[in-house]
């Protein structure tokens, strides 16, 4: 293949002084609006968001949420219309040119998309040497051995030299996946991968991810299917262009996105000390209490429990009405709760009977 | 009219685990300079089959394909890719784009792959490829920002880059919907009456076997010319088939 792309001159890219250290992602109230006839509307509302390095992140949401608007903003592929993103130390639209952001995108990011985007007149091997010689990375000859370690590592290595047409669909999204890794970027951002994949293909793919991820790459994935956000380190929901907040989503799952939204505007964050007291025994409680941080202490009587992330109390009582049966405070560490209103809390169970039954179900007191 | 391929005694022959798959039997056909050919039948008969070999991206049991006197599966793989990307034009059902080029660098891609254009002339013709697909207001954009038939489009004045004589095209309306498959045809008309293109393009879907000048249909692996009253030509062709 004979590569004459040109590659740009470029200046370097500004690096933010205030970027939080180890986030690699950071959209900072990251406002998207897009107008047409109808009218001007806003597809994302002040999203915040950080993503630390080596991070394996899922995110999900409805069709038509801003899933694939959110990637874009990460991307470069459409820019914010307020608000700022900060990738890699640098802020990519802040005095940046279209061309040095592509310059710097072909550097800091693999990017694989559902549907599969190979040159059809192009090899496996040329495909996957292409951003190599986009970006103008490693030297010429090193360039098709290092595509085909990639080839390689995605088990195509037989097919390097075939067409995109001679190989399944499952074969051309990991082809596409070593392309996304070809000038070894830190960050891979991927938009329902395994979107039109039957499921042994899709396991494949995460199983490659999975690889990247301990190699200290971070990954950030949009997916549908909901057998793949449990290998992931994080679930991200997206409603109606609103991020809900982790810890009420990984709380109680199985409430409705919009609940969890509403949940999401409403909670207050509660902060304590090392044994500082929560709850009393016969207490009359007016709130429900979700573990953010840290671990609380169930004490009832002689017997003690623990509880951490992703657990919650006091539900019971609220939607039965009784007092607090067992004392709770903090455990040994500082910890943070989330806390919602009982009036919203119940109105809310009443309308959600699934989670109301597995509150009760699985309440420890 | 001259013939520009002929296609004479090819078989093809899958190996699998399963044991032999016969995917084309005998196949026979010349394919005339300006011709808007299609192959249609249904899914599994063999047509994407038939354009591999037409195209040489996959090799053949036994036959022989000549395009212009060139008899392309005896050429190596390197002589034959170089020669694809001078003779023959590919479209697919997906578009293929690179999401992070604007329109006009990735019609501009394929030039300076080939090195047939000079850059600055590339760029240049990138435009007026866009121009021709009534796209060149959206140039400078990327790809999610345009709809699917107007990447469809692009994917085609990609294929028309380096300029090649032929068009091979498998089922590039098959994801797209009916108003804007017509248009896709509207194209394709335009490159075959206009330009003096020849294109060969597969469809399952029967329906359109009458929007062709001429129409095969691939029955297990085999080809049948579709009778069609209103084409003479179709029954002209047969005639010079069968001798
Ligand atoms: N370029 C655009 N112009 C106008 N509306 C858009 C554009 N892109 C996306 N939208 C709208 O924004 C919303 C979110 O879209 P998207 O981010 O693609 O959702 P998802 O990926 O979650 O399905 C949708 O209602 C979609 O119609
Ligand atoms: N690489 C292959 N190995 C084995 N069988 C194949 C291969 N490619 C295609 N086939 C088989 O050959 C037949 C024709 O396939 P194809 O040409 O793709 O059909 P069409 O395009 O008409 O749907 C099908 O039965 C298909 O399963
Ligand atoms: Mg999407
Ligand atoms: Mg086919």
């Amino acid at each position: 293949m004979k590569t004459t792309l040109r590659t740009k001159r470029k200046t370097a890219p500004v690096q933010v002084a205030d970027a939080a250290p180890e986030a690699i992602i950071e959209l900072r109230g990251v406002i998207k609006r897009f107008s047409n006839a109808a009218g001007e509307f806003t597809i994302l509302k002040g999203v915040d968001l950080n993503i630390d390095r080596g991070e394996f992140v899922s995110i999900v949401g409805k069709s038509g949420s801003g899933k694939s608007t959110l990637l874009n903003m990460v991307t470069g592929i459409d820019h914010p219309s307020d608000g700022r993103v900060i990738v890699n130390g640098t802020d990519i639209y802040t005095g940046v040119s279209e061309s040095h952001r592509s310059n710097w995108r072909g550097k800091n990011l693999g990017i694989v998309f559902q549907f599969f985007q190979l040159l059809p007149m192009l090899t496996l091997l040329e495909n996957v040497m292409l951003p190599m010689d986009y970006v103008n990375m490693y030297d010429f000859d090193e360039r098709p051995k290092r595509a085909i370690e990639l080839l390689t590592l995605v088990g195509l290595e037989k097919f390097a030299n075939k067409l995109p047409v001679l190989v399944s669909t499952g074969q051309q999204q990991l082809a596409a996946i070593a392309r996304a890794m070809a000038c070894d970027p830190p960050l891979l951002i991927a938009d329902e991968p395994t979107g039109n994949l039957d499921t042994r293909s899709a396991d494949t793919i995460i199983q490659l991810f999975e690889l990247f991820v301990s190699q200290g790459k971070t990954i950030v994935m949009v997916t549908h299917d909901p057998s793949l956000t449990s290998r992931t380190h994080r679930n991200i929901i997206i409603s109606d262009g609103e991020l809900i907040d982790e810890t009420i989503s990984r709380s109680l799952p199985q409430l409705r996105h919009r609940h969890m939204l509403e949940f999401t505007k409403i909670a207050q964050l509660r902060s304590y000390n090392p044994h500082e007291v929560i709850l009393t025994q016969n207490q009359q409680a007016d709130e429900f209490f979700m573990v953010r941080q840290g671990e609380v202490e169930i004490i009832n009587g002689s017997t003690s429990s623990r509880l951490g992330k992703g657990a919650y109390f006091g539900g019971v009582e609220l939607m039965r009405g009784t007092p607090t049966v067992v004392d709770v405070r903090a455990g040994n560490i500082p910890v943070q709760l989330l806390a919602l209103p009982k009036r919203d809390f119940v109105r809310v169970m009443n309308e959600s009977p699934i989670t109301a039954e597995s509150i009760m179900k699985t309440s420890t007191f | 009219m001259t013939n520009l391929i002929k296609i004479k005694n090819l078989n093809k022959t899958y190996s699998t685990a399963a044991g032999d798959f016969v995917a084309l039997k005998d196949i026979n056909l010349h394919i005339q300079a300006g011709e808007f050919l299609g192959v249609v039948g249904k899914s599994g008969a063999g047509k994407s089959t038939f354009l591999n070999m037409i195209n040489g991206v996959d090799q053949l049991t036994s036959g022989e394909v000549t395009v212009n006197d060139v008899s392309i599966h005896s050429l190596s793989e390197d002589a034959r890719a170089l020669w694809r990307s001078k003779n023959m034009g590919v479209v697919y059902q997906s578009f293929q784009l690179l999401p992070m080029l604007t329109l006009v660098e990735n019609i501009t891609l394929p030039m300076d792959l080939s090195d047939n254009f000079h850059p600055r002339k590339s760029r240049d013709r990138a435009l007026e490829l866009l121009k021709l697909m009534e796209l060149d207001e959206h140039a400078h954009k990327l790809p999610s920002f345009i709809s699917g038939g107007q990447q469809q489009r692009v994917a085609i004045a990609r294929a028309l880059a380096n300029d090649p004589p032929i068009l091979v095209a498998d089922e590039p309306t098959g994801s797209l919907d009916s108003i804007t498959a017509d248009h896709i045809f509207d194209v394709f008309e335009h490159l075959v009456t206009q330009q003096g293109k020849t294109i060969i393009m597969v469809t399952h879907d029967m329906a359109l076997a009458e929007k062709f000048s001429r129409s095969l249909n691939i029955v297990d692996g085999q080809l049948v010319e579709i009778a069609n009253a209103s084409e003479s030509i179709a029954m002209d062709h047969t005639i010079r088939m069968r001798k």
